[in-house]
C-alpha cells in the first residue's frame, strides 16, 4: 500500500518533468554556458601554470570531475525550498498537512521524479559524451556498482538538508538568502565548484568533516578515481550512511518542533 | 499602443521617480526580516566566490599573468557596475508575466513614458548587498594592488562604473524586451543572467572567438573587463576602454528603443 503511493508519486513526478521540456533545454543551454567559463578558466589557469599535474589532477581530469559534479547539480537541485516556501506564503502548506501520507516522505517521493529524469536526460548523455571526448577517462567497472549508491545517499542527504532549511522559512517566510546561502555553502564546501584535492589542507581537514563532501565529493571520486581500494569505497559509503542517518533524525525532530509554532497564512 | 505623451521636464520625472520608488520601499520596510536576510543571502553568495577565488590561487601563482588581487579587481567591479541593474531595473524580470496576463496595458494608459513607468515600479534592496560585497572586493584588491588613489582616479572610477553598469542594464533590457515578440521570453532573461557570471572574468583567459563575441555581440567585457583596465594599466588603455562611456551610453538608448518599440506594439490581451 505504501510503497504503491510512492510509486505513483514518482511517476507523476516523472510525467510532470517531460512535459515541461523547456525546463530541460534551459538546463542544457545553462550547462553549455557554464562549460564554457569552466573550460575557459582552467585551460588558462593549466596553461599558465608550470606544472601538467597540480595536486595529483591534470586538466582533463579536473575537466572530467568538474562537468559530471554539474550534471549531479542538474539532478539534485529541484527547488525544494522554494517549494516550501511558496507553500507556506500561499498557504498550500495547510493542504499537505492534511494528506495520508508524512510530509517530508511526500515531498521527497513527489520531487523524486525529477531526479530521475534528470538522472537520464542530462547525467548519462553527458557521460558518454564526456568519456567519448576524453577517450575514456572515466573508468567503467566496479566503480559504478558503487556510484549508484552513493548518488542515491548524495541525493536523500542533499533532500534531507534542503528540507531542514525550507522548514528554517517556515518562521522567516523569506525563501531567497537562505537558499541562496545554502547553495553556495553547499558547492563551495562540496567541492562541486573546485575539487577538494586543490584546497589547502586546513580547509581540506574542516571539509572532511563536514557533510558537504559527501554530496559531490564522494560520488564523484568514487565514479572517476582508478585506484580506490574496495575498503576505502565501503569506507565512504559508511561515511555518506552515517550522515543520511544525522540528517534524518534533525530534519524530522525540527520539522515536528516547527510544525506546532507556525502560522499559516490563508488556505 | 500609441497614446500621445506629452512631453514633461526632467524634473518632473526625477520628482515622480522617487515618490514611486518611496511607495515600493515602504512596502519592503514592512517586512524588514526579509530585507535583512536578502542581503545577508547576497553577501554570503559573493563571500563564497572570494573563497573559490582565494582557493585557486593557493595553487596557482597567477591566470594568464593576471595575479590573484587582479583577478578580484574585476570581479569586484563587476559587481558593483550590476548594482544599479539589480536595484533600479529589477521590473524587467517580471515583464514576461505582464505581458502574457495583460497586465501590461496599464502602464500604456498612464500619461507618463512607458519604460519610465514600468522600470521605476520596484526598487530591489538587494542591491544593497551586491554593493557592499563589491565595494569590500574592489576596496580589498584596490590596497593590495598599492593603486595610486586621488580625486582624479575616484572621478574616473565613478565615470567607468556608470559606463559599465549601462551596459549590464542595456543587457538584461534587451533580453527582457524580446518578450514582447515571442512567448518564451523567459530563457533569454535566464540565459542572460547566466551571462553575467562571464563578466567577472578577464577575457583575456578566453580564445579569440569568445572573445570577438564578448567584445562586440554580448559586451559582457565592458561590464568589469576594459573599464577596470584604466586603473589596471594606467600606462597602456586600449582604445576600446576610452570609447566605453560613448558606447555604454550608445547601448543603452539602442536597449531603449527596442524596449519601446516592443511596448508601442503590445496590443494586451483583450481583457
Amino acid at each position: 500500500m505504501k510503497l504503491r503511493r510512492c510509486l505513483s508519486l514518482i511517476r507523476i513526478g516523472i510525467m510532470e518533468n517531460l512535459q515541461w521540456r523547456l525546463s530541460i533545454i534551459i538546463t542544457f543551454l545553462g550547462n553549455i554556458v557554464y562549460l564554457v567559463i569552466i573550460y575557459s578558466l582552467w585551460n588558462a589557469i593549466y596553461a599558465s601554470s608550470p606544472a601538467d599535474t597540480v595536486n595529483g589532477m591534470t586538466f582533463t581530469d579536473t575537466m572530467v570531475y568538474l562537468v559530471l559534479a554539474m550534471t549531479i547539480f542538474n539532478i539534485l537541485n529541484l527547488y525544494i525550498v522554494w517549494e516550501m516556501g511558496r507553500d507556506i506564503q500561499s498557504g498550500q502548506m495547510i493542504i499537505n498537512l492534511i494528506r495520508p501520507m508524512e510530509f517530508r516522505s511526500y515531498m521527497f517521493f513527489s520531487s523524486l521524479g525529477g531526479n530521475i529524469v534528470h538522472f537520464f536526460m542530462v547525467f548519462i548523455p553527458t557521460f558518454i559524451i564526456v568519456n567519448i571526448i576524453t577517450g575514456g577517462a572515466i573508468p567503467i567497472g566496479l566503480n559504478l556498482v558503487f556510484f549508484l549508491p552513493a548518488l542515491i545517499f548524495a541525493l536523500i542527504i542533499y533532500y534531507f538538508i534542503d528540507f531542514l532549511i525550507g522548514t528554517v522559512c517556515l518562521y522567516t517566510e523569506s525563501t531567497w538568502g537562505i537558499n541562496i546561502a545554502k547553495e553556495v555553502t553547499v558547492l563551495l564546501l562540496s567541492g562541486a565548484m573546485i575539487p577538494i584535492a586543490f584546497f589547502p589542507d586546513g580547509l581540506k581537514t574542516v571539509a572532511a568533516y563536514l557533510p558537504f563532501q559527501a554530496i559531490y565529493n564522494v560520488p564523484l571520486r568514487i565514479l572517476t578515481e582508478r585506484d580506490l581500494s574496495v575498503q576505502e569505497r565501503f569506507f565512504m559509503l559508511g561515511v555518506q550512511l552515517i550522515w543520511v542517518a544525522v540528517f534524518y533524525i534533525a530534519s524530522g525532530l525540527f520539522w515536528k518542533k516547527s510544525i506546532k509554532v507556525i502560522t499559516v497564512n490563508g488556505g | 499602443m500609441s497614446t500621445k505623451i506629452k512631453k514633461r521636464g526632467l524634473a518632473f520625472y526625477i520628482k515622480i521617480y522617487f515618490k514611486i520608488i518611496a511607495q515600493d520601499i515602504k512596502s519592503k520596510m514592512s517586512y524588514r526580516a526579509d530585507f535583512i536576510i536578502s542581503n545577508l543571502g547576497m553577501i554570503i553568495q559573493h563571500g563564497a566566490s572570494f573563497i573559490t577565488f582565494w582557493i585557486l590561487f593557493q595553487n596557482f601563482p597567477s591566470v594568464m599573468g593576471w595575479e590573484y588581487e587582479e583577478m578580484l579587481f574585476f570581479y569586484g567591479f563587476s559587481l558593483i557596475a550590476m548594482t544599479p541593474m539589480q536595484c533600479l531595473f529589477d521590473n524587467n524580470w517580471f515583464l514576461r508575466h505582464k505581458v502574457y496576463s495583460g497586465d501590461f496595458i496599464k502602464y500604456c494608459f498612464r500619461p507618463i513614458n512607458v519604460f519610465f513607468y514600468y522600470i521605476s515600479e520596484i526598487f530591489d534592496l538587494k542591491g544593497i548587498g551586491l554593493f557592499t560585497a563589491g565595494t569590500a572586493i574592489l576596496i580589498y584588491s584596490w590596497s593590495k594592488l598599492e593603486l595610486a588613489f586621488s580625486v582624479l582616479t575616484l572621478g574616473l572610477l565613478v565615470i567607468n562604473l556608470v559606463a559599465a553598469s549601462l551596459f549590464m542594464i542595456a543587457i538584461m533590457n534587451l533580453a527582457a524586451a524580446t518578450c514582447f515578440w515571442t512567448i518564451n521570453g523567459g530563457i533569454t532573461m535566464v540565459f542572460a543572467q547566466q551571462f553575467q557570471s562571464y563578466a567577472r572574468y578577464p577575457i583575456t583567459i578566453f580564445g579569440k572567438f569568445l572573445r570577438f563575441v564578448f567584445t562586440f555581440v554580448i559586451p559582457m567585457a565592458f561590464v568589469s573587463y576594459y573599464p577596470s583596465l584604466t586603473f589596471l594599466s594606467p600606462d597602456e588603455i586600449p582604445l576600446l576602454t576610452w570609447l566605453c562611456p560613448l558606447i555604454g551610453v550608445a547601448f543603452f538608448l539602442l536597449s531603449y528603443f527596442v524596449w519601446m518599440k516592443g511596448a508601442k506594439n503590445y496590443s494586451g490581451t483583450g481583457s
